[in-house]
């Protein structure tokens, strides 16, 4: 009776022992607890500290009174802050399609194995490395009067260039333009290796059967890459909700804060006027509307993944 | 006897560390503006042979290190006016020791405990406020202390290219320029001018400029006698007096008297260039182009450069807009070493003020305003009014540079015609006290 006990005990202690390699163990935790420190610190704190700040009358050096939605209501009733938010919206309308439609013609053009179109890569992808210093300085020295690059163009022709830091109808475009200019190497770049993922043999299918180039593009590469294209425009969305340094460093927002989009209206609010608690509630909103964009946009991707 | 070595490698490194405070020298570290010029004067320390602003407050500060090797000055050159940054610093306890504030934004950082009071410290270098200018001293004393150490006293000019004055005519018969004595005075030269020139009379940097504007209005405000500022935390800028200003302006960009989105450095070429007759600029701009006015073949060496205060145009008071540059010291724990380097920085500048004044800044102490040799400077005849013309705005009221951006851009759409005159004004207004009541 006591040899049989023994051994089922061994064999319950063993097992015991192999089934639970899956499951959680505390000690793991200690793997991700660098990401999570990071993460926590100066990710989920600031962000829970700026929607307390939003509800205080804080300013630079004192985190001031409770006043509920008041920063809130007082965002809505500045003009400045509504224009600031059409000036995003508008700044987004302007270079995330263009960002995109270039993108992808660019990776088109260069998607072969020449050495001419990997020379071209390399140099369209270079501006991105660039600093945003550098980049609004180049545009800067392209677009000043008088003495600028368009000026001098202009004046062979004997013409007036159009003044793109202060028209109040061209300034955002000119901000619009130097930012396609240096991110257009991201988006050429993604488009490119969705496009060297395309199995070739579908290009022979449609070879044999007579297709020329434009029914290529349209039935088979452009639905191939339809994914990537959408990741395109969600990338973009997000990074271009948060102009702040060309529109501060080519036109410091102006004329009459028409280039003013809501970073710079955070920066002017919290920094200079040392206002926290206005900014803070001014970076709720654009929170929100980077969140909603996003949402949506993944959403619509959500959809045609699953139809 | 790896373990042995690297024990003993240790020791050696801790004692290194421990022992070399005792040797090293003390370090302040200075933040300023006034930009950089590394290129020409990083490592001149004969100030007399430096130009510009730029120029010489890095000759001054190189020739402070050199005659003073126990102390290690750490400089970081900031965009001006620097005071996002500065804010920043001084919010995360990082604040440099000795820091270029104007007078008109010492009370922002002063109200908030960030500065040192300098009165003890200037006592122990000999320094009191009797030697400085009225201005300067009114400037520098928030609460009945000093809190900045005055350099310099500033306002704005009209830099005048004498050839093109000839050309238009506007020449007294003692060869000095015609300046205007009334706005319509103003617009009927200005006329003149382009039509025998063929250029505008101003030369402006319009394009997204605030300064610029807001200076213009306030001194042409206190011409009509306008307390704008009456209540330090409520201003009034949507009177006739105002009004007047702004369309004068108005006038003069819509009638293309003066040069259009042009930004600052854009402006000075175009004034070094000679298109146009009168650039609207600071005092920091004098030794500059006078330099230039002495080089032959420049556009000022053709007729001449002369310089003045703004005209009269209105019949209040004699006055226009003024500021001034300090040195600051913000307030945290420090050795008496380091306490007495401060003393010794601060007593060097105010020394060499008169250097400082050669960039066409007026200078912070009397003895050297009086003095013959600052008197002898070119152009100091012509702009030695503003001794008594400069007006600051009150020192009471807060973030003026702020409220200068909300100025500025307001006049700026009313003068180019993207907002009426009374909508910018009421705007102008609505906004500054917003800006006020929330502070």
């Amino acid at each position: 009776m006591a040899e049989p006990r023994t051994a089922g005990t061994a064999t319950a202690r063993s097992r015991r022992k192999s089934v639970d390699i899956y499951a959680p163990q505390w000690r793991n935790f200690l793997f991700v607890a660098p990401y999570l420190t990071i993460f926590a610190t100066l990710l989920v704190f600031p962000l829970f500290w700026g929607i307390w700040l939003s509800f205080h009358k804080a300013d630079t050096f004192s985190s001031g009174r409770f006043v509920g939605l008041d920063n809130y209501f007082r965002l809505f009733r500045d003009p400045i802050f509504m224009q600031s938010i059409w000036n995003t919206f508008y700044f987004v309308f302007l270079t995330v399609p263009a960002l995109a439609l270039i993108g992808l013609f660019l990776a088109l053009c260069l998607n072969r194995r020449t050495r001419s179109a990997a020379v071209l890569r390399a140099l369209f992808f270079s501006s991105s490395v660039l600093s945003v210093t550098i980049v609004t300085l180049i545009w800067r020295i392209v677009f000043i009067p008088d003495l600028g690059l368009l000026s001098m163009v202009y004046g062979l022709f004997g013409a007036q260039a159009p003044a793109f830091l202060a028209d109040p109808h061209l300034a955002m475009i000119g901000i619009a333009i130097a930012t396609v200019w240096w991110c257009i190497g991201l988006p050429m770049m993604l488009f490119l290796s969705a496009l060297q993922q395309i199995p070739q043999d579908i290009y022979e299918a449609a070879a044999l059967d007579n297709a020329n180039r434009w029914q290529t593009l349209w039935s088979i590469t452009l639905p191939s890459i339809k994914r990537t294209f959408i990741l395109v425009i969600i990338i973009q969305i997000v990074l271009q909700f948060q102009l702040f340094g060309q529109a501060w460093l080519m036109t410091r927002g102006g004329p009459n804060n028409l280039t003013k989009p809501i970073v710079l209206y955070i920066y002017n609010t919290a920094f200079q006027r040392w206002d926290i608690g206005l900014g803070a509630a001014a970076s709720e909103i654009l929170f929100l509307l980077i969140l909603i964009a996003a949402m949506a946009q993944y959403l619509v991707t959500r959809r045609k993944a699953d139809a | 006897m790896t373990l042995r070595k690297l024990f003993l490698a240790t020791i050696s490194a801790a004692t290194v560390m421990m022992a070399s405070p005792s040797f090293a020298a003390t370090e302040l570290q200075v933040q300023r503006f006034f930009g950089a010029c590394d290129a020409d004067f990083g490592k001149n320390t004969d100030v007399t042979k430096a130009v510009g602003e730029c120029g010489i407050i890095t000759s001054l500060i190189n020739k402070f290190a050199a005659d003073n090797p126990d102390i290690k000055i750490n400089v970081t050159t900031v965009e001006w006016p620097g005071y996002d940054q500065l804010t920043a610093q001084f919010a995360s306890g990082d604040a440099p020791d000795i820091v270029t504030i104007h007078e008109s934004v010492l009370s922002d950082y002063q109200s908030k405990g960030l500065l040192m009071p300098l009165d003890d410290v200037l006592k122990t270098v000999g320094l009191t406020t009797d030697q400085f200018t009225g201005a300067a001293k009114e400037g520098a004393t928030k609460d009945g202390k000093i809190y900045g150490l005055p350099i310099d006293n500033w306002t704005m000019l009209y830099h005048v290219n004498m050839d093109l004055f000839k050309q238009a005519g506007l020449v007294n018969a003692d060869g000095t320029p015609m300046l205007p004595k009334s706005p319509e005075e103003l617009l009927a030269q200005a006329e003149q001018f382009k039509q025998k020139t063929g250029k505008p009379y101003f030369v402006q940097n319009l394009a997204n400029e605030t300064a610029l504007f807001t200076r213009n209005l306030y001194t042409y405000l206190f011409q009509q006698n306008s307390d704008f500022f009456a209540d330090p935390k409520k201003a009034k800028f949507n009177t006739p007096e105002a009004k007047k200003v702004v369309e004068m302006y108005k006038a003069i960009f819509d009638k293309g008297y003066t040069t259009k989105n042009l930004d600052y450095g854009g402006a000075i070429n175009a004034f070094l260039a000679g298109e146009g007759g009168v650039q609207l600029n600071g005092t920091w701009v004098v030794g500059d182009y006078n330099a230039q006015s002495e080089k032959a073949g420049t556009a000022l060496n053709k007729g001449g450069y002369a310089v003045y205060p703004y005209p009269q145009l209105f019949s209040g008071a004699k006055a226009q807009y003024a500021d001034g540059h300090t040195w600051a010291v913000s307030k945290k724990d420090r050795s008496p070493e380091q306490t007495a380097a401060i003393g010794k920085f601060l007593k060097f500048f105010a020394d060499n003020d008169f250097e400082w004044s050669r960039t066409g800044h007026l200078p912070a102490y009397k003895a050297v305003m009086e003095s013959a040799k600052f008197k002898a400077l070119p152009h100091r005849d012509t702009i030695a009014a503003i001794a008594t013309l400069g007006k600051p705005l009150p020192s009471a009221v807060q973030r003026q540079f702020a409220i200068q951006d909300i100025v500025g851009e307001e006049m700026s759409a009313a003068v180019t015609g993207q907002k009426p005159v009374d909508k910018a004004l009421a705007d102008m207004e609505s906004r500054v006290n917003e800006l006020l009541a929330n502070l």
